[in-house]
């Protein structure tokens, strides 16, 4: 029984997870915030997740 | 314990990035500017917060009275990862200018360890609500703090005539060291 409690919270928290990021993305980005990028520049981890996803507009930095 | 002191002892003496060297990511990568460091500061100190507190909740009312401590690391995960894509989604809807100002810091922050780090030590070190509460403004208060005292001062050198060598990340890699070595001068301070 504990592992079936302890599958039930992960999945919903799985799920909380998913449908809200579904809902985040679904929601329009506000008027003179399209591009937006963050001012993290300094930071050398080519790597970065988010470092990649505004690569194409960030106009500084290491890389 | 003390209320006073432990809000004291999270900002300054046991500070998240001088003393711990957790979150070092956005105090290396968001602190060329004040501007910057401000909201990458407020956005942390909401998520650290929100995320927390919600993680205690879960842990006290849940996990615990299940016996699935073991659990705990995967579900904190996943709730400050639902928690910032909520914060994005109602700041989205209900403030522009918040969004503008905090919003683009939202995904850097899901990937802060920080939050983690409070979230798992109000836990560990058995805080009752209140002190989690205080425990979870202290910290990122702290971290707030020196994000700003260390843009303040990156803003400065670079009107400084700086050794080609220690231009961008290795100068500030120096003044780093030394903070940290500033903010030990506290440790008898609670």
């Amino acid at each position: 029984m504990k592992y079936l409690y302890a599958v039930l919270i992960a999945v919903a928290l799985i799920s909380l997870y998913g449908w809200l990021y579904i809902q985040n993305h679904k929601t329009p980005v506000p008027e003179g915030c399209e591009s937006l990028k963050p001012d993290c520049g300094a930071c050398g981890i080519k790597n970065c997740s988010v470092r990649k996803k505004y690569e194409g507009v960030t106009d500084h930095g290491n890389s | 314990m003390n209320l006073l002191t432990l809000f004291l002892s999270a900002t300054l003496i046991n500070n998240i990035i001088l003393a711990k060297f957790i979150g070092m990511c956005p105090f290396m990568g968001v602190s060329t500017r004040v501007k910057s460091a401000v909201g990458m500061g407020l956005a942390v100190i909401f998520v650290i917060f929100g995320a927390s507190v919600l993680s205690w909740l879960l842990y006290q009312f849940v996990l615990a009275p299940l016996g699935l401590d073991y659990m705990k690391l995967i579900c904190f995960i996943l709730l400050i990862a639902a928690f910032v894509q909520f914060t994005e989604m109602f700041i989205k809807k209900n403030s522009p200018s918040l969004y503008k100002s905090l919003g683009i810091y939202l995904p850097l922050i899901t990937t802060n360890c920080a939050v983690l780090h409070v979230a798992l030590d109000n836990v560990a070190q058995g805080y009752n609500f209140i002190e989690t509460c205080v425990n979870s403004i202290a910290v990122p208060v702290g971290f707030m703090l020196m994000l700003v005292i260390f843009a303040t001062i990156r803003e400065r050198l670079e009107g400084n005539d700086v050794p080609a060598a220690f231009e961008g990340n290795p100068i500030a890699f120096i003044i780093a060291a030394i903070m940290a070595l500033a903010f030990t001068a506290l440790n008898g301070l609670v």
